[in-house]
């Protein structure tokens, strides 16, 4: 399974949405419930899932599900 | 000078004309000159030398974060540049309040301070994150830092939405100068009728609070909670009315308030530019920081976040108190929230029209209650109006009834037995009615010139005299 199909099961089990389908240009905005505390929700399910832990600057760094992405393959890569 | 004296409507004209004869590549000096003397008219030459420190500070500061390397060094550096403008910060805040102690009176003002403050920390940390890019022309970020009409009060800009603006060319657009224009116009209807009409109440009370109850402290508690709106919005009003002249848009502040459906979305909707900052600059990091407690450190981040925002308005308990008690409504309602929903569907009341306004008056007394602690002279103050607040079934028939004291007097204040205040309150009925076409481009020129006479002649007419300050500048 890729980073992304991987990313998206995470995004169906944190909004409660069997529908919801990412895309790189993904935002807050797009997605129903995705506030602050859902958000949180998300990174701590990403990192469990993964193994990885993001930094505080990569955290406020990204913009979209594409810098979330981007900032997992690298951090799988360090690994 | 504020923007309601007469002196603001000698200054904005002569600054304009100056910076529509000038050549396009020094306007940018013209509006920093114009900056300078509106914040020297303030008569304390320390608070120019305030703005030129945290200027060439940030300015200096924003290169190094850019250029340095390994991540820790720009860190050092961000923390370092954030610590000296919010240290400069506290100590203009500060000094008053221990001069004071010390038995010398406190004379210090720090009008603006915060504000240029807090939009050198974000400048910084857009860099940081690598969001913005540092500004390399002293001149135009110096300007981006002091702009006179969000210097005293905000709006608190971004560095990506305020300086690419500042290097646009200027060309004169009669549509846009009007649609300046009458928003300045707007405001000051705002702030010389309705607001500073409605303080006269509120602080007449809040200032004497233990000779009133009841109704009496309700009302006034209502009546402040307009008055701020209305005060700070009427300022944010002629900032972006001023800044439209110049071309430069500023951030919207305000959007209906107090139609909010929950306190969450009242600070989406109440001084939008600080609520971002805080969320962006305390909040996300704190609750980030703390993302492993789950709910919890996500409640914790709201409480502390606004607590520090209660005591940036004052070192005081009253603040803190209001601060906690925004924080508390907004952690509370992340562990409310799922039942209120299965609540609403359990009642059948899940998509009733009805819901909607109830949500906005609960919401609004909430909001109201935390300004009676924001309002309040000191602890005692508040606790008095928050205890005999809701004593209304005792104090409704003393009241009511004719010859009473408080009846007469709150009346006397409020102006109305008078046909002045008939008057007044038809005119802002009709300023609020034609509001829309008054400031539409393509609306009827008749509606738009009555908009126009009625916001002038209320201004001219019930302005109330003596009344040049804004509520929030104190912060």
């Amino acid at each position: 399974m890729t980073t992304a199909e991987t990313l998206e099961q995470i995004f169906r089990m944190v909004f409660d949405d069997d529908s919801i389908e990412i895309r790189p240009d993904l935002t807050a905005n797009d997605v129903d419930g995705w506030d602050s505390l859902s958000h949180v929700n998300l990174i701590t399910t990403v990192e469990a899932k993964f193994g990885i832990r993001f930094t505080q600057k990569e955290l406020l760094k990204q913009r979209n599900v594409g810098d979330l992405l981007t900032d997992i393959d690298r951090k799988l890569a360090e690994k | 000078m504020t923007f309601n004296t007469l002196s603001y409507f000698f200054f904005l004209p002569a600054s304009y004309l100056a910076f529509y004869l000038t050549a396009d590549r020094w306007r940018w000096l013209v509006l920093l000159l114009a900056s300078y003397g509106f914040y020297a008219c303030l008569k304390a030459p320390y608070l120019l030398a305030v703005l030129f420190a945290v200027t060439t500070i940030s300015y200096c500061v924003g290169l190094k974060i850019a250029q340095v390397e390994p991540e820790s060094l720009k860190r050092r550096w961000l923390f370092g540049g954030c610590l000296a403008c919010i240290g400069t910060l506290a100590a203009v805040k500060c000094l008053p309040l221990l001069a004071t102690r010390g038995g010398t009176s406190g004379t210090l003002i720090s009008v603006g301070v915060s504000y240029f403050s807090f939009q050198a920390v974000s400048y910084l940390a857009d860099i940081y994150l690598e969001i913005e890019e540092p500004e390399r022309d002293f001149g135009r970020f110096a300007l981006y830092l002091a702009f006179f009409p969000k210097l005293l009060q905000g709006p608190i800009e971004r560095g990506g939405d305020l300086l690419p603006q500042l290097k646009k060319p200027y060309r004169f657009d009669y549509d846009t100068a009007r649609s300046g224009l009458v928003l300045f116009g707007g405001g000051l209807f705002k702030k010389v009728v309705v607001a500073d009409w409605l303080g006269l109440y509120a602080d007449q009370v809040y200032n004497n609070v233990h000779d009133y109850t009841g109704v009496s402290l309700l009302v006034a508690t209502y009546a402040y909670a307009l008055q701020i709106y209305f005060d700070f919005s009427s300022y944010t009003d002629m900032a972006r009315g001023t800044a439209r002249l110049f071309g430069i848009e500023l951030t919207e502040n305000f959007n209906a308030p107090y139609r909010a459906t929950s306190v969450a979305e009242f600070w989406r909707r109440w001084h939008i530019s600080f609520s971002r900052w805080i969320l962006d600059y305390i909040f996300k990091p704190l609750q980030l920081s703390w993302r492993h407690a789950g709910q919890l450190g996500s409640a914790l981040a709201l409480v502390v976040t606004f607590l520090i925002s209660g005591l940036w308005h004052g070192v005081g308990w009253t603040f803190v108190i209001w601060g906690l008690l925004h924080g508390s409504y907004l952690a509370a309602s992340n562990y409310y929230r799922p039942y209120q929903k299965r609540l609403y569907q359990w009642l059948g009341v899940a998509r009733s029209p009805w819901l909607s306004w109830w949500k906005i008056f609960v919401t609004f007394h909430l909001v109201s209650f935390a300004w009676v602690f924001f309002r309040a002279n000191t602890l005692s103050d508040a606790l008095y109006v928050a205890r005999n607040l809701f004593d209304l079934g005792g104090s409704l028939s003393a009241y009511l009834t004719l010859g009473s004291k408080p009846f007469y007097r709150d009346l006397v204040l409020m102006g109305v037995g008078e046909n002045k205040t008939y008057l007044q309150l038809l005119c802002i009925a009709l300023v609020l009615a034609l509001k829309k076409a008054g400031q539409e481009t393509r609306s009827q020129p008749a509606l738009r010139w009555v908009y126009y006479l009625a916001t002038a002649l209320a201004c001219l007419n019930f302005g109330i005299p003596n009344i040049n300050k804004f509520i929030y500048m104190q912060f």
